[in-house]
């Protein structure tokens, strides 16, 4: 293609304005009684969406208030139904939990639709197409693996959902396709497992240490301090190690996801750098400590910000040749459902 | 009249088109090169406007209508008059003094929430709900302990027994909650007594050692009793959930940033709300040995040994209140009448 353009992706929302929304919307959640989160996930992600620019165009979100709120109250059924049967008897919520885990692909599937249905570029649906019995292959099969290959297969297993999400997605009718190959997310993976040895090899090597003066003739009591320490100190660094690892992980898979996935004629450049993120999330959680919470809301807008300010899409000279496909309509519950149960499902 | 320019998407492509758009006698006249459209008030769709964000106007056909002229979308939304909470909202969020308040109210509405809401709530529900229930969850997680956590007593029998009467002596005098005693061996929780939903009450070997006399053992059975007479651990199980759920209702909206920090909250609420329990519990230990003619002192006297006994693992978010707090009172009055 001889005539392509670069489309940096911007994002436009400032703090303070979205500090004003957001507060407005825990007031008024609280005194409803948590039924005007609802609308407050709306409006929020409206603003988020109406200040994501690539052409000078803006992202719509489609979902309604009430879509959201049959949703919220479905799954919100379905956990005070696993609450109580846990409350009553534990066999009960084992049975549960099964139950849960055979349709979690399902769940999955009809989050990562609804998500895709409900946000528009120039008019045109985002859509998605994965099967759930491709969800069931991952999310389940390959799931299930990780604890008899001791997390080897943790790499894969990423490979594979970032796949399942970018292989899936159509605008309008042009469809994604994904051409990374799983090589690159073993190193990403390698390195987090380097990170997070350290904090265990620190307090290995603290325990050595005391063992080797306990038989020099050390007291039991001062041993025992020593051993507390070298624990104390190990756990700091592994909630640490945790961050590191857990922002490189997430600035890594970014690249890997953006760089390899193409929507017909457009090509995507990110280039996230994971210091840039670890310094953003520790700094984020700092300041959120410091300031009991309020700054919360500015902590999204940066690191809305910083995503939108690294990903830049190639495509041709003008964005206007894409067309609609066909739609059917789409319903919140297994999006509330996956937002409920704290089911991590891929990139946002 | 209402008049603004933005950017025409008709649903089918995704070109542009820029139009001016005007509101006239209740309909929108969308104008363009070759587009002329007229739709009544009554098929639009404006978005309500959030914070300085791209406004969108739906039409029907899934076309969109994108404007940055906020002010005249305002004016738009308002003529539609469709009755929306979010009107609310938007004027809420268009000063910053009214942010300030909805900042103080969400901060004492949480507070409140978690502080007189939760336990109100539990204490209705702990009320409502069945005592067979109560009793299933109490024998189920005695079972849970006894396979975990508990071996059986090694005290003789006798001295089970004895104990076992003297206690229901003192209930045939004064009234108490259905109560079951139950002697347990546990290296876990040391010199310890716990009241178990629906009424049982299990005292350790370590703790009968402890005491001096058995009318300290009495004392310290007054306090379970209290647990048990106020139903505390269905409670204190309604409570974690109905306090999981407000920060999960919180949080939810906070997102993940907020996970770390989010375990720590929960931890001090669940202290905080057995602090007041154990008040309680003293409470109603204190009038109860007081009409059984039992010197309070008895119960001062274990809690200072067992105080002394536990000082290494006692920490700054421990579960019950100061020690020396709690003996006070216990010290103070002996009434029998």
């Amino acid at each position: 293609m001889t005539n392509t353009k670069q489309y940096p992706m911007q994002f436009t929302g400032r703090g303070g304005e979205y500090f004003v929304i957001w507060i407005v919307n825990i007031a008024l959640t609280l005194l409803t009684l948590g039924i005007y989160s609802a609308w407050a996930k709306v409006r929020t992600m409206r603003w988020f969406y109406g200040h994501t620019l690539l052409d000078n165009q803006t992202f719509t979100y489609l979902a309604t208030p009430m879509q959201i709120l049959k949703g919220r109250l479905i799954a919100l059924a379905a956990l005070v139904a696993y609450y109580a049967a846990s409350f009553y008897s534990p066999m009960l919520a084992v049975a549960l939990m099964i139950i849960l885990l055979i349709a979690m692909p399902w769940i999955v599937v009809s989050s990562l639709r609804f998500h895709a249905r409900m946000s528009a570029y120039r008019g045109l649906r985002f859509d998605f197409t994965g099967s759930v019995g491709e969800a069931a292959r991952i999310y389940i099969g390959l799931s299930l693996l990780v604890i008899p290959t001791l997390g080897l297969i943790l790499p894969y297993l990423a490979y594979r959902q970032i796949k399942f999400i970018a292989d899936n997605t159509t605008y309008g009718q042009t469809a994604s396709r994904y051409q990374g190959t799983s090589k690159p997310f073993w190193g990403v993976y390698l390195f987090a497992l380097v990170l997070m040895l350290l904090p265990i090899g620190v307090i290995a090597l603290g325990l050595y240490q005391v063992a080797q003066m306990k038989t020099a003739g050390m007291p039991p009591e001062v041993a025992m301090a020593a051993v507390g320490t070298s624990i104390f100190a190990g756990a700091a660094l592994f909630y640490l190690m945790t961050l590191v690892a857990g922002a490189m992980i997430m600035a890594r898979t970014a690249n890997l996801f953006y760089n390899a996935t193409t929507i017909g004629p457009i090509g995507f450049q990110s280039n996230q750098r994971a210091r840039d993120l670890i310094w953003l999330y520790f700094s984020n959680l700092v300041l959120i400590a410091l300031t009991i919470g309020i700054f919360i809301p500015w902590a999204k807008v940066r690191l809305a910000r910083y995503r939108a300010g690294h990903l830049t899409l190639t495509g041709p000279e003008n964005l206007s040749e894409f067309t609609a496909g066909q739609q059917q309509s789409s319903t919140a519950t297994g999006a509330e459902m996956a937002d409920l149960f704290d089911l991590n499902i891929g990139l946002t | 009249m209402t008049a603004f320019s933005g950017d025409l998407f008709d649903g089918r492509s995704s070109q542009a088109h820029p139009v001016n758009a005007t509101l006239d006698a209740g309909q929108l006249h969308i104008t363009g090169e070759d587009i002329a459209l007229v739709y009544p008030l009554s098929q639009i769709d404006v978005a309500p406007p959030v914070g300085a964000a791209r406004g969108v106007v739906h039409l029907p056909e899934g076309q969109e209508l994108h404007s940055t002229d906020l002010a005249a979308l305002a004016a738009l939304s308002q003529a539609t008059a469709t009755n929306r909470p979010e009107r609310w909202a938007r004027h809420l969020e268009s000063r910053l003094g009214y942010a300030l308040i909805a900042l103080v109210v969400s901060v004492l509405v949480m507070f409140a929430g978690l502080r007189w809401g939760v336990p109100a709530a539990a204490q209705l529900a702990a009320h409502t709900l069945p005592a067979g229930l109560e009793r299933n969850i109490g024998e189920e997680s005695l079972t849970l302990m006894d396979k975990f956590s508990l071996s059986p007593s090694r005290l003789p029998l006798a001295r089970q027994q004895s104990l076992t009467q003297q206690l229901a002596a003192q209930c045939g005098k004064q009234t108490c909650p259905p109560y079951t005693l139950l002697f347990r061996n546990s290296k876990l929780f040391g010199a310890n007594a716990m009241a178990l939903p629906g009424g049982t009450i299990v005292v350790t070997d370590a703790l009968i050692d402890l005491a001096h006399t058995d009318t300290e053992l009495i004392a310290v059975i007054a306090h379970e009793l209290g647990h048990v007479a106020h139903r505390h651990s269905l409670r204190l199980a309604l409570q974690s959930i109905g306090a999981g759920v407000i920060l999960v209702a919180i949080t939810g909206d906070i997102g993940s940033v907020s996970d770390l920090a989010a375990g720590l909250p929960s931890l001090l609420l669940q202290n905080g709300y057995s602090r007041d329990m154990e008040r309680e519990a003293d409470a109603y230990a204190l009038a109860w040995l007081n009409t059984a003619c039992i010197p309070p002192r008895h119960f001062a006297d274990i809690l200072g040994r067992l105080d002394k006994d536990s000082t290494d693992s006692t920490t700054l978010l421990d579960s019950h209140p100061g020690t020396h707090q709690r003996i006070k009172p216990f010290l103070a009055s002996h009434r029998c009448t």
